[in-house]
This record gives structure tokens, sequence and C-alpha cells, in this order.
């Protein structure tokens, strides 16, 4: 047997989440020796951890290759959601190091729990086997269960722990089921041999095809249900409301990354044979795709509408906004759009990433300590008593809604364009019009803040690493909406789909 | 499919296991809810052996019933409130019903109509013919060109998972 | 045409947004009077320099001028691309003649006294008039977008914040309102933009007109109908064409003083500007074939914005409505599809701006002293500050269309331009006609309401005498009436060119349709 040696396994590929990954168990022994009240400590180890691996992967970004064998991928495409995925844990970590000590629950395992499911994340973002795809997607997934559940004796956080736990498991044993099937329909679960099976089974009997559909079926339910796509959404609320804001924050945007980049590589990767309908009764991903995406929208953003709780609204949103991806996802299923279809969704994603990890700040700067105070009344008047505060989620939420200068819109912009360049007119209407929908309660944040007078005590003073999220978060809104090229230049050469196509 | 002795103890095995699984769900004590998972995982060893990887199947018995189930009846047992305890807290039980028989059917239909449905005879894969060994499974376990990466992940895996577990558990100061 | 220098279009552009940047760091309490005079101070010079545009601009070139271009996001074809023409001209110049009017007209307003957020006030004030002529003066498509939807944001504060009891009811109204007709036409502009490989608006005229670039029109509801609609109902939302004008009267009657002079004066204008500049040139086909409809709902606002004014008790809304019925005429003008409409239709923006700015303003004037829109609440005004009511005659009579001033000049070409047009024709000039006599009719009551009559009421015999700074808002507006109704000539002529062009690419375009080229009455 002839083994590969070290070098043929191009290591160097993989170190922006190998290292991330050894840093969190490195730092989970440190924490031992680091004293009880100045846990910050781990906080700032675990950041540099990050901003390592930020700069490693911004080496890697421009040199692509393939590691493992095959197994592991470093493209632009892993490169970009990278560096939305690190930005969002560092931006995690600062927003954590005060809300963890006033909410008396600071423990050095958080942040280690936070780098393992980053690293997965990135892991993800790479995996070109579906088993690579399941592991990462286990990875990312347990330390959130934990995360979640992280304030523990207090009820609500340890019901939103346990709930996405059990439907988490689910959605992966979903996964798991599709892989299955494909790995029985194509006899492989390599993505790149898959796309080679799948023409083979549309050229011949079509026997394995209906296989091959369950099995995608499966796969795009149990991805589903990570990024929070209608029907497979009914834990966000409860989960994004009881658990630490920080954990939140961190999964609304974490966790959809991961869970569009295994989507977006596997569709497009493995199985762009089975993007429409031809001839015969075979439903394509892209109507699948398609039809989520509607829902989702339509869903997201009518519900969102009668919230009375940020956290609870900032949900329903982020399920809004996952609708948001997929309609890019599912323009991607038209050939010769998915290049830039895929970049839509990335730069959706980076889009969505900073404006909704600021809300979520925002929405931490007035939480109280025990975790009350995040209900929409507790915004009035903020814009008298705390203007810059204020003024600030006004972007955000104005970038929520699409406006233009900021990010919102141009992440909207690009999706809506793909969305139009592939054919899918009635959707980009549909997208459209949930857009003026969501312009409803977004705005009427805006109002609670501005326009109505508040009755109790200030808000209290964000501390001062909070703040900075807030500025770091703000600042890449308004970048992005005013200079989008910085980012447009940035996924410009990001591709996904194997040069032998079958047709 | 001709009827033979691979067949008959195809089915004696599926019926362990799904009976196994039924009586999980439905038997309303918790200790015979145990046992009855543990007859399901040994129905699924069986399933192992005649798909010719023993040594998944001694895996399965070793770990899912030598290990996992028994902790399962211990911690039901340290809990004695719970043994007792028949309510069914789900009330959308006739939801869930109708949800999941769709989804039984579409699975069989998607699974059976492939691999027995008409003019599949030769599409259809062939079993391997293969016994995976341990030393098969090792090798492909660490060997750079097979699947090195998500065995190294997983136990990174198994380590955060351990983290989680001590996390939630541990006694709050 | 290209050039990348800087253009004066980008600087009366930016200007505004300079003073927003050095207001930023003023202090509202020590500095109070120093933010108000930076505002006052930076719009009167964007009006200066606007004037600037208009010495610069050559009057017999039709297409743009003064252009510049810097690419944005090159990948996509988007580019920041402004310059004027004959078509956005005077309509930039409006807006920065509003401007330094509404900010005059804030300065002793009490709502301050209440509200407070001056500092806020004025900035808000700076990036709306950055937007506005950003609206009037880009020339891609995106960016045109762009700056659509930002003229939402301040205005929709504006509104919330200080406006009357209802203001939060209204600014969400208006909000939602605009935004979901807004965001129908966001989807045009990328249908238009994706086939065309570009969204600089010249470049794509250009493609239609060597028929390198054609959208497929046989029928109302084909490919081109529904473009134009998509744009078209975002414009009329607007503009606001009947019968999407519900938010208008509760955007009008809750804003503050400026912010109603804002909206009338020049907010409303981007609807009609808009279908000018995009829905014609874009979607002539459309155009022609949609003519007669829109058309008709024209002439419904003019008779129904007139008959609702007449009913009202209250002298915003009255003014309010009168916006409607004005503006339906601004609509029948351009779809007349002729040089004759058009260029009267251009022109009535303007006057509309002028007059029913003016009308608003004098109405806070009348607001301020007696913390009342009620007519029944006045009477008398004349005996009490006899300037003022003569003035305001002025102003009334201009809304009128009185000859020798503004409105007159604009609406009677209009007039012309129907009568003329093959596509709209005697009847629409009937009613339209019906719609002046409405007019004098409303406001001649109002003025007899609020001026005439005894001085029999306490209160009003003690009006507070007009301050500098009120004074100092009217006189533009009056000079700007005498002006455009004394000496039209020099309008008409900046806009000849551009508009003759647009007409003959329409003619040209649907050649089945002789719409005529009415020449200008002198």
């Amino acid at each position: 047997m002839q083994l590969p040696s070290l070098s043929e396994l191009n290591l160097g590929l993989t170190v922006p989440a190998l290292s991330l990954a050894l840093w969190a168990c490195i730092l989970l022994v440190i924490d031992l020796f680091i004293p009880r009240d100045r846990k910050s400590v781990t906080a700032w180890l675990a950041a540099g951890g990050v901003v390592f691996a930020f700069i490693a992967n911004l080496l890697v970004y421009r040199d692509p290759g393939v590691a493992f064998m095959g197994l592991f991928v470093a493209d632009e495409f892993a490169g970009f959601l990278n560096i939305v995925v690190l930005l969002t844990a560092f931006i995690a970590i600062l927003m954590s190091v005060d809300y963890l000590k006033r909410t008396g629950i600071e423990r050095g395992e958080y942040y280690v729990l936070l780098l393992m499911t980053t690293s997965g994340i990135m892991f993800m973002n790479s995996a070109n086997d579906l088993a690579v795809v399941f592991i990462a997607l286990e990875l990312l997934s347990i330390p959130l269960y934990v995360l979640a559940a992280f304030r523990a004796p207090e009820e609500r956080s340890e019901e939103a722990g346990l709930k996405y736990f059990i439907l988490g498991a689910f959605a992966s044993a979903f996964f798991v089921f599709g892989a299955a099937l494909i790995y029985g329909a194509t006899g492989s679960s390599s993505l790149p041999v898959i796309v080679d099976a799948v023409g083979r089974a549309l050229a011949g009997e079509g026997s394995s095809l209906l296989l091959l559909l369950m099995g995608s079926g499966l796969i795009l339910a149990g991805l589903g249900f990570k990024v929070a796509v209608v029907p497979f959404h009914m834990w966000t609320p409860d989960v994004y409301e009881g658990a630490p804001t920080p954990v939140t924050a961190f999964m609304s945007v974490g966790a959809k990354v991961g869970g569009f980049a295994a989507l977006l590589r596997i569709l497009l990767v493995a199985l762009p044979a089975l993007t429409v309908a031809e001839g015969d009764a075979v439903a394509g991903w892209q109507t699948a795709t398609w039809v989520v995406a509607a829902l989702t929208l339509i869903l997201g953003n009518i519900v969102a509408i009668s919230q009375t709780n940020i956290k609870r609204l900032l949900a329903y949103s982020s399920i809004a906004h996952a609708g948001y991806v997929l309609m890019a996802v599912a323009a991607a299923g038209t050939p010769g759009v998915s290049d830039q279809a895929t970049r839509a969704a990335l730069i959706y994603l980076m889009a969505y990433m900073f404006t909704n990890l600021g809300a979520f700040a925002v929405a931490m700067a007035i939480e109280k300590d025990d975790g009350s105070g995040t209900s929409l009344d507790d915004f009035k008047g903020l814009g008298r008593s705390r203007p810059l505060l204020a003024a600030i989620m006004a972007v955000f939420m104005l970038s929520l809604t699409g406006i233009p200068l900021t990010a919102g819109f141009v992440g909207k912009w690009v999706v809506f364009q793909a969305t139009i360049e592939a054919g899918l007119y009635t959707l980009a209407v549909i997208g459209v019009l949930t857009s003026v929908i969501s312009a409803f309660y977004y705005v009427r944040v805006i109002v609670n803040m501005f326009l109505e007078d508040g009755e109790g005590d200030p808000a209290a003073a964000a501390t001062p690493y909070v703040q900075w999220a807030i500025y770091l978060t703000f600042a890449g809104t308004l970048v992005l909406g005013i200079i989008p090229s910085l980012v447009t230049n940035l996924s410009g050469p990001v591709a996904l789909a194997v040069a032998s196509l079958v047709p | 499919m001709e009827f033979n002795i691979h067949s008959i103890v195809f089915l004696i095995f599926s019926v362990i296991t799904l009976g196994g699984g039924l009586g999980t769900v439905t038997s309303r004590n918790l200790i015979h809810g145990a046992v009855y998972l543990i007859v399901s995982l040994f129905g699924v060893a069986g399933l192992f052996i005649l798909l010719s990887a023993p040594f998944l199947a001694a895996i399965q018995v070793l770990v899912y019933i030598g290990a996992i189930a028994i902790l399962i009846i211990f911690a039901v047992m340290l809990t004695r409130s719970m043994t007792r305890m028949t309510e069914i807290y789900n009330r959308q039980w006739s939801l869930s019903l109708v949800v999941s028989a769709l989804l039984f059917v579409l699975l069989l239909v998607g699974i059976i109509l492939p691999v027995w449905g008409p003019g599949t005879a030769n599409a259809a894969l062939q079993p391997s013919e293969l016994v995976a060994t341990t030393v098969d499974l090792g090798v492909a376990f660490v060997d750079g060109n097979q699947f090195v990466l998500p065995f190294e992940v997983a136990s990174l895996l198994l380590t955060a998972a351990m983290i989680g577990a001590i996390v939630i558990a541990r006694d709050r100061d | 045409m290209e050039a990348t220098g800087l253009s004066l279009v980008t600087v009366v552009l930016f200007l505004p947004l300079i003073g927003f940047a050095i207001m930023l760091f003023m202090n509202e309490r020590t500095q109070a009077g120093a933010i108000r005079w930076t505002a006052l101070g930076f719009s009167v010079l964007t009006f200066l320099l606007s004037l600037g545009l208009w010495a610069l601009y050559n009057p017999d070139d039709p297409g743009l001028q003064l252009v510049q271009r810097i690419n944005w996001l090159p990948d996509y074809g988007i580019s920041y691309y402004v310059g004027v023409d004959g078509l956005s001209l005077l309509l930039v110049i409006l807006t920065t003649f509003i401007m330094p009017v509404a900010i005059l007209a804030s300065f002793r307003s009490h709502i301050f006294e209440e509200r407070g957020r001056e500092k806020l006030y004025y900035l808000f004030m700076m990036l709306l008039e950055w937007a506005m002529i950003g609206v009037f003066v880009v020339q891609d498509l995106v960016i045109f977008y762009v700056f659509w939807e930002v003229t939402l944001v301040p205005m929709y504060f504006l509104i919330g914040i200080w406006g009357a009891e209802q203001r939060i009811y209204a600014a969400v109204k208006f909000f939602l309102y605009t935004m979901a007709g807004s965001i129908l036409m966001l989807l045009a502009i990328l249908y238009v933009g994706i086939n065309a490989g570009t969204f600089a608006l010249p470049e794509i005229i250009a493609a239609i007109q060597t028929g390198a670039l054609s959208f497929p029109f046989d029928g109302l509801f084909s490919t081109q109908g529904l473009l134009f609609l998509g744009f078209l109902i975002a414009f009329a939302i607007k503009v606001p064409i009947w019968p999407l004008h519900s938010w208008l009267p509760d955007a009008h009657v809750q804003a503050p003083t400026a912010g109603s002079i804002i909206l009338a004066g020049v907010l409303l204008k981007m609807g009609t500007y808009g279908i000018v500049r995009f829905c014609l040139p874009l979607f002539p086909e459309a155009s022609v074939a949609w003519a007669p409809t829109i058309a008709t709902l024209g002439v419904i606002g003019i008779i129904y914005g007139a008959w609702v004014s007449y009913a009202q008790r209250d002298m915003k809304k009255l003014v309010a409505y009168s916006s409607v019925s004005h503006l339906g005429f601004v609509v029948v003008g351009i779809f007349a599809l002729n040089a004759a409409g058009i260029e009267g239709g251009i022109l009535q923006m303007v006057n509309h701006g002028v007059s029913t700015g003016g009308l608003f303003l004098i109405v806070g004037m009348l607001y301020e002293r007696r913390h009342t829109k009620a007519m029944e609440a006045f009477g008398g005004v004349w005996k009490a500050l006899p300037l003022f009511g003569a003035v305001s005659l002025v102003i009334v009579l201009s809304s009128m269309g009185l000859p020798g001033l503004n409105s007159f000049v604009g609406e009677f070409t209009i007039l012309m331009g129907t009568l003329g047009s093959n596509i709209l024709g005697f009847v629409f000039a009937l009613f339209a006609t019906l719609g002046v006599i409405l007019a004098a009719v409303y406001m001649l009551y109002f003025y007899q309401k609020v001026y005439m009559g005894e001085l029999d009421k306490e209160e009003i015999r003690n009006l507070e005498p007009l301050h500098w700074s009120e004074k100092a808002a009217l006189v533009p507006v009056l000079i700007a009436i005498f002006l455009i109704g004394l000496q039209p000539a020099p309008f008409f002529r900046s806009m000849d060119a551009s508009v003759d062009a647009l007409v003959r690419h329409v003619d040209e375009s649907v050649p089945e349709v002789v719409v005529g080229n009415l020449q200008m009455p002198e």
C-alpha cells in the first residue's frame, strides 16, 4: 500500500481551520492556569487565535488548492466564507467579554467551544466529501448546543439548548440518511466523483435517479434545519431568545454560513445535473429551493411583524434573510448564472454578517444583566437617552431593510440581480414584496427609538468592548454599502463548479 | 428477489430491529423502553453481519448495547422518579403521525423503486463481495488517500462534545 | 462626452454633504445659532452654484452636459454618472431654490421648543438636499435608485420627529407607500440593466435608438408594458397620481412647515421627473400605448383633487389636495407626448414647487401664530397684517394660474400641448380646464375665509408681525413667481433642445403614431 507523503497532503492549505481547532485544545489547557477573575485573558487568547487564522486564511486565499487528496478544498469560495466566519467569531468574542462577566457565566470553556464551532464551520466551507461535510456539521453543531445552554440553570437557556440539540440531532440524521442514499446511488461520497455518477444515472436507465433525488432532498432538509428555512425553522425563535445574546449573534450568522457553504458546494459541485426538471416528472433542486425560498421569505417576514422582543424579531428576520440567500441558491441552479449567483450568496452573507451582528450587539448593549430588557418597548426613547447608539441601530435596521448606502442594499441588489438573470421573475417579485413587508417591522424599531418617548430608566451605557463590536460592524455596514467594490472584487474569482459538467 | 436463507435471516433481523424500535417509542415505562432499544440495536448488529461487516457488528454490540444502552438504564434507575412517568408530553402526535407516515411512504418508494422497480435489475448496485476487516477499516481511517481528515475532525468533535457535556453537567458555583 | 474631471454638478451635489459633515461636529447647545446659519449658508451657496450650472449650460445641445463619470461597481456595470440636460436643469435649480426657503421657514419655528433636537433637524435637511439633487442629476439607473430611496430616510424622520399629533402614523405610511412602489422599480431596473449590459441611462437609450436593444412590445401587459408599469407605479406613488395619493394628505398635514414645503416643492417632482426621464425614453411604445390611460388618471386627479380641496376646512389639507390636482396637470402634459406638453409639464413642476411651496409657507406662518390649521379660526388677517395679506394674495393667485404669474404659463402650455396631441386631444383639455376653474373656486374660498372679513377676533388683531426670517423666505418666492410669469422664454429655451430630442426619439420608436411636434408660443 502506497501512503501519500505529507507534502502530497498539502497540509499548508488546512492551516486556517486546523490551527484554530488546535488552538482551542491548547487554550483549554492554558485556561486552567488563568485565575477565575481574569477570564478575559482567555478571551483575548481566543481572539488571538482567530486573528492568526484570519491572516493564515488571507495567505491561502490567493493560492487555492486541494488538500488531503481531495477531501478538503481551499478555494476562493471557502476563503471568502472563512473571512466572514472569522470576523463573526472575532466580533462574537468582543461581545462576550463583558457580557459573560456581567451575567455571571464567565468560564473559559465558552471561548474554547466558540473556537471549536468556528473551526467546524471552516471545515464545512472547505469540505469536498459528504463524510467531511457531516463531521464538520457535527463539529459546528455540538459546541453550539452547549453554548445555547450556557446560562444553564436559567430556564429559557436550558430550553434553548435542549430544543436546539434535539432538533439539530434530527437534522443531522436527515443529512446522514441523505448522504447514505447518495452514496448508495453513486458509490462514492466524494463530491467531484458523484457528479460523474449522476451523469451516468441520468444517461442510463434512471434507476438510481430516484435514490439520488431522495438523497439530495434529505440533505436539503438537513441543511435547511441548520440555516433555518421554512419549514425547518420552528426552533429558531425559541433558541435565539433563550441563548445568551452573543451566542445567538454568532449562530445567527455562523451556522448559516456553514450550512449555505455545504448546500452550495453539494448542489453545485456534486449535483449540478439535477437542477431543473427536464421533460419527465423529475423535480430538480432548483424548483425545490425556489419553493422553500419563497415560503421562507413570506413566512419569516410576516411572522416577524407581530414580534415584541428584539431577539425574537431578529430570529424571524434571520429566517427571512436565509430566504434571500436561498434565492441566490435557487438562481445558481440555472446553468451559466451559477458563478454569479454564488457570488451573490457570498456577498449577501457578508453584508448580513455585519448588519446582523451589529443589531445583536446593540440589543445586547441595552439588555439587562438578568437577560430581560430586550422587548421592543425597551427601545423607546433611546434616541434621546443614547443618541449615538440609537442612530447606529437605525442604520442597522435600514441595512436589514435594504435601503441604499448600507451593506444590506448591496446584498439584496446582487441577489436580485442573480435571480433575474436566472429568469426566476416570480421569485424576484416575492423577494421584493417581502422586503417591503420587512420594512414594516424594522422601521418600527426606529419609530420606537426616535419617535416614541421612553418610560423608566434609560438604558445603561454599553461596555467598552461591546462598543468596539458595534463600531466595527457599523463601519462594515457603511463601507460595504458605500464602496461595495471592496467585497465584489474579493469575491471576483469565486466559482463553484467542476469543469466536467455533464449535460 | 429469490427466497433463500439470506433473505430469511434478513427478515428476522428486520423484524427485531423494527419491533424493538416500535417498542421503544410506544412503551410508557422508561425501563421497558430501554430494553426494547437494546433489542433493536441487536437487530441492527445482525444486519451488519449480513452486510459482511463483522467488525461493525461487534462494535454495535459492544458500544451501543454494552455501553450506551446500559448507561441509559443506569441513568433511568438513578433518577427514580422518572421510571414511573407515563404522561404523554406531545399533544401534536396526530399531526406527527401523518407527517411521519407520509415521509415513510416517500422513502419507501424512493428506495424500493430504484432497487426492485421495473427494468432496474441490471442497474442496481451489486452488493460488495469484500469482507471489510478491522485492518481495512483502520487503514481507511489513517490513509491520506481516504478518510484521515474526517477521522481527525471526528476526534475534535468528541473533544468538543466532552467539554460540552462537562460544562452542562458540572455544579454551578 | 465622457469626462473624468471634477464637474460643477458634482460640486453642487456634494456641497450639502460637506455642510452636513461640518454641522455634525457642532455642539447643539452652545452653537445652535451657528448650526442654523451654517445650514442656511450652505443651501444658499448651493443655490448660487446651481445658477452657475445654468450659466455653463449650452441650451442648443440636447445631450448631457457637465458630465462626470466614475466607476462604482465595474463588474456589474454600475457607475457614478452625473450631468444635467434640459430635462433636469430647472429641477436642480428648483431644489436648491426651495431649500433655503425651507430652512428660513424653520428659523423661528416653535417645534424646537417642543421637540428640541435642532441640530438633527438641520442635519436631515442637508441630507435631504443632497439626496434630492442626486435624484435629478444622476444618470445611472442604480445610483438613481440609491438616491431615490435615500430621500425617504430624512423625510421620514422630519415627519416622524417634528410633525403634528399623528406624525408616526403619517411617517410610517409615507415610508411604506413609497418603498412599496420603488422596490418594484428596482426589479424593472435590474431587468433593463441586465439586458442592456450597463446601467448608464444614456448608453441604454442610445442602444434603443440604434436598435441594439429592444424590449418586446405587443400589448399593454407585454414585457415592455410591465417594465413601464414597474417604473411608473413607483413614480405615480410619488407624484401622486390618483388613486395612489392617499399617503400625501397625511404626510402633508403632519409634516412640519419646512417638510411640507420640501415635500410639495421637490419630492413630488421626483415622480413626474422620473416619468419624463425614464419611462418615456426607455419604453416609448409602452408610453404611447399607456398614455391615454395614465392621462385619464391625471384628469381624474385634477378634478378629484380640486373637489376634495374645496371640501376641506383644514388649510394644510386644502393645499395638500390642491397638489394632487396640480400634478394631475403635469401628468396630462407629459402624456400629451409632444414638445409643448412636456415643456409645459416641466415648467409646471417648477411653478407648482414655487407656488405650493409658498402656500405651505404662508399656512405655516399662520399656524405658528394661532397653533391651529382650521380656517374658522382666522378671518380678517388682511386688516391685521396688510403686507402679509398682499403677499399671500400673490401666491394664491399664482396657484390659481392668473395670467402674468408663473402657473399660467405652465398650465397654458400644457393645455396647448393637450389640444395639439394626437393621443389625448380635446376632451382631455376640456376636463383639465375645468380643473383650472375649480382651482379658482377653492383658492379664493380659502383666501376669503382667512384673510377677508371683519377683524372680530381678538387673537387675529394681535397677530405678531412677520419676523425678518419669514420675510426673507417670502421674497425669493415672490421673485420667482413674477420672473417666470413675465419672462418664461429663457426657461423654455433651456429645455427646447432636450425635449425635442426626447419627442423625436419617442416619435421614431413609434412610427405608426405621429405624436406631432407642436412649437412653443412665444
